[in-house]
């Protein structure tokens, strides 16, 4: 019988031990090439272009950073970017919040086709609508300009939101509300004064939600700019990597600035992201 | 000062929004609430297209007297409706509702509609102007539609070829992001140490920016500079028999773009599935499993039998999702090869409709495009939403 058991023991620490092997190997290729980045981006000016493949490079320096944030509009991209990325989410998730209520709270004549709609419209390609985007912000004079970008996203993640924060509210007791009505508030007040303040979790993924989709999109952003000055990052990433001569230690320094904190945000979040993303399927 | 500008720019635009969506609300008020008032005909009436001629005139030409008109017909229409039909029923959900529906309407319906008319219609390089300052287009029928299916959108790809290499795409995308994603989602649903940390590395993929994802990757795929090639010559060096199974660093992004954007996408697209399996297969009951293990089940039993169809309702719609999102991803292919003087050999669809409008100017035939390709997508989602009815009924 011990005998028995030490084998199994045996087989198992044989199988963990190709687990870790295994799964080591497909981590190594999730980082590795966001190691490289990193290791680019530190190389000093004269071997940018190498086949070395070290990660830190020898005689590393951070000129790269340097000559991104003074030579090129760098700061300035983030900022347009951060501008039209939270305009965007707030006026998206201010539309979505009462909407999803109405869905969740209400019956109404015209509720399901709503429903319906609103899953439908997810299905139209989002490379579809760019260009009637673009001609509408060109008749509106709007091209080249946060407003033109702000109209084009605002909408763009509008059914998703709607969607989880219905499926939130769902999950909120009605006998909430119900005790605030009985003490004389109104409907609207009910909504303002309870389910705002108690759906906080999901108005944040509803927010992250929007304001990622905004902060990485890149083919409406591409039409729409077209002086440097206005650029969003990616269109500034791409520039410093598309021209004749890629800008190899800038576009890297670039790229680790704006991963780190996304990372960041992501991983702390990708809990409730993740939870979210079920939610709204799961609750139908 | 710069800074200040822009943010007064975007602050009187939110605000500008919120007088709109006021508005809004201010006129569907006075309709739901004051429907049955003796006065409220000629208030309504009186008011409402004199407020919308005077904010909309200047923007659709001039202060007529027909526009004036239309606003009248059109309040007097609004007005009847909601007095004799609505009678002031289910206010707070249609106030709630209101905002983001006319959003809705106007950035979404708007333009697909629009894109409609313009498939119709000829806009190019030489009649934009023409509609920039009269607002008219010459109209051609089908014409736009025949040329889809009988000219190159591209310079040289067909319709076909790019239908093929789409459809192409998408299964080969697919199918190794959910095999990539259950295995590596069965190996982490283990008990095993450092589980957390193999799942935060494992996610990088997803979570870093995808354009900046995406051009590191397009460099690294660099024939001499990239870390692709650079260890496919390392590997060589240490096992030179490979050379004779036909290893050898290639030219990548000029030979094979398509095989380079579909790595990348690949790489890409596994970790959402991984963690969307792992998810399904969290929340299986071990009882499953203990029960199995009493009837003396061999591993692949389990896994064929107790873990693949109760993984399966977690993973149809993210299957589902995955397929639409493959079939509609314009971003991975046009950051590989947009730039001048890239290659069209990695095209599809929808990048093909994107670089046709953009690259080439071509509005109407795009637009002619578009309404084909989201006409194939429609009926395949349905036909497959069907489908998959059929099959849960059947159970």
């Amino acid at each position: 019988m011990k005998k028995e058991m030490s084998a199994a023991a045996k087989r198992r620490r044989l199988n963990h031990l190709l687990l870790h092997a295994g799964l080591f190997l497909f981590a190594a290729a999730c980082v590795y090439p966001l190691l490289r980045i990193f290791s680019v981006s530190l190389r000093p000016g004269d071997k940018l272009v190498s086949m070395d493949l070290s990660l830190i490079p020898a005689g590393a320096t951070f000129v790269s950073y340097a000559k991104l944030l003074g030579d090129t509009m760098f700061l300035r991209w983030l900022w347009n970017s951060l501008l039209i990325t939270l305009a965007t989410s707030f006026i998206g998730v201010s539309l979505a919040s009462t909407a999803a209520y109405a869905f969740s709270r209400f019956r109404f004549p015209g509720k399901k086709v709503g429903m319906i709609l609103l899953l439908s419209s997810q299905m139209i390609p989002a490379g579809m609508l760019i260009l009637p985007l673009f001609l509408m912000i060109m008749k509106l004079k709007l091209m080249n300009t946060y407003l033109g970008m702000i109209i084009a996203y605002s909408v763009s993640s509008l059914p998703f939101s709607i969607w989880i924060l219905k499926g939130y509210y769902d999950t909120i007791p009605r006998s909430l509300e119900e005790a605030a009505l009985v003490d004389g508030t109104s409907q609207v007040g009910a909504f303002w004064r309870i389910i705002l303040p108690l759906s906080t979790p999901a108005l944040s993924i509803a927010f992250l939600f929007n304001f990622t989709t905004a902060w990485n999109e890149y083919l409406v952003a591409r039409v729409v700019l077209f002086s440097s000055q206005q650029y969003t990052w990616t269109l500034g990433l791409f520039e410093l990597q598309g021209q004749y001569i890629t800008q190899w230690g800038m576009f890297a320094a670039g790229s680790m600035l704006v991963t780190i904190p996304v990372l960041c945000v992501f991983l702390y979040s990708s809990k409730w992201l993740i939870s979210g993303l079920t939610l709204g399927s799961v609750k139908g | 000062m710069d800074i200040l500008k822009s943010i007064y720019e975007v602050v009187w635009f939110i605000l500008l929004v919120a007088a709109g969506v006021a508005a809004l609300e201010g006129y569907f008020y006075t309709h739901f609430k004051f429907y049955a008032r003796a006065w409220f005909f000629p208030a309504v009436l009186g008011v409402f297209p004199a407020l919308a001629l005077a904010v909309f005139g200047g923007l659709l030409g001039g202060y007529t007297f027909k526009l004036w008109l239309y606003f009248l017909l059109a309040e007097a229409a609004i007005a009847a409706f909601f007095r004799y039909a609505v009678k002031g029923r289910h206010t707070v959900p249609y106030l709630l509702l209101a905002p983001a529906f006319v959003g809705l309407a106007l950035l979404l319906v708007y333009p697909f509609v629009f894109e409609v008319y313009l498939s119709f219609h000829d806009l190019k390089l030489t009649t934009i102007m023409m509609w920039k300052n009269t607002g008219t287009l010459p109209f051609v029928g089908i014409d736009q539609y025949v040329k889809v299916f009988t000219t190159s959108p591209l310079s040289e790809v067909t319709f076909w070829a790019l239908l093929g290499r789409t459809l192409l795409w998408t299964f080969s995308n697919v199918f190794f992001h959910v095999a990539g994603g259950f295995i590596l989602a069965l190996m982490l649903n283990n008990q095993i140490r450092f589980k957390g940390f193999y799942r935060t590395l494992l996610v990088i993929p997803w979570a870093m920016p995808q354009v900046v994802a995406v051009l590191a990757m397009r460099g690294e795929f660099h024939s001499t500079n990239g870390f692709v090639n650079i260890l496919i010559g390392k590997l060589l060096a240490v096992f030179p028999f490979l050379a004779a199974l036909g290893v050898a660093p290639v030219q990548w992004l000029t030979d094979y773009p398509l095989l380079t954007c579909t790595l990348i996408n690949i790489w890409l697209g596994i970790p959402f599935m991984m963690v969307v399996i792992l998810g399904g297969l969290q929340s299986i009951s071990s009882s499953y499993y203990d029960a199995a293990d009493i009837d003396g089940a061999s591993y692949f039993q389990k896994l064929r039998f107790i873990t693949m169809p109760l993984v399966r309702p977690v993973m149809m719609p993210a299957v589902t999702l995955g397929t639409v999102w493959t079939f509609n991803n314009i971003n991975v292919i046009y950051l590989v090869t947009g730039q001048a003087g890239g290659t069209e050999q990695a095209d599809i669809l929808v990048s093909a409709l994107y670089k046709a409008a953009f690259t080439y100017n071509r509005y109407s035939y795009s637009a002619a495009f578009a309404i084909v390709v989201f006409a194939m997508l429609f009926f395949f989602s349905v036909f497959y939403l069907k489908s998959f009815d059929a099959a849960k009924d059947e159970r």
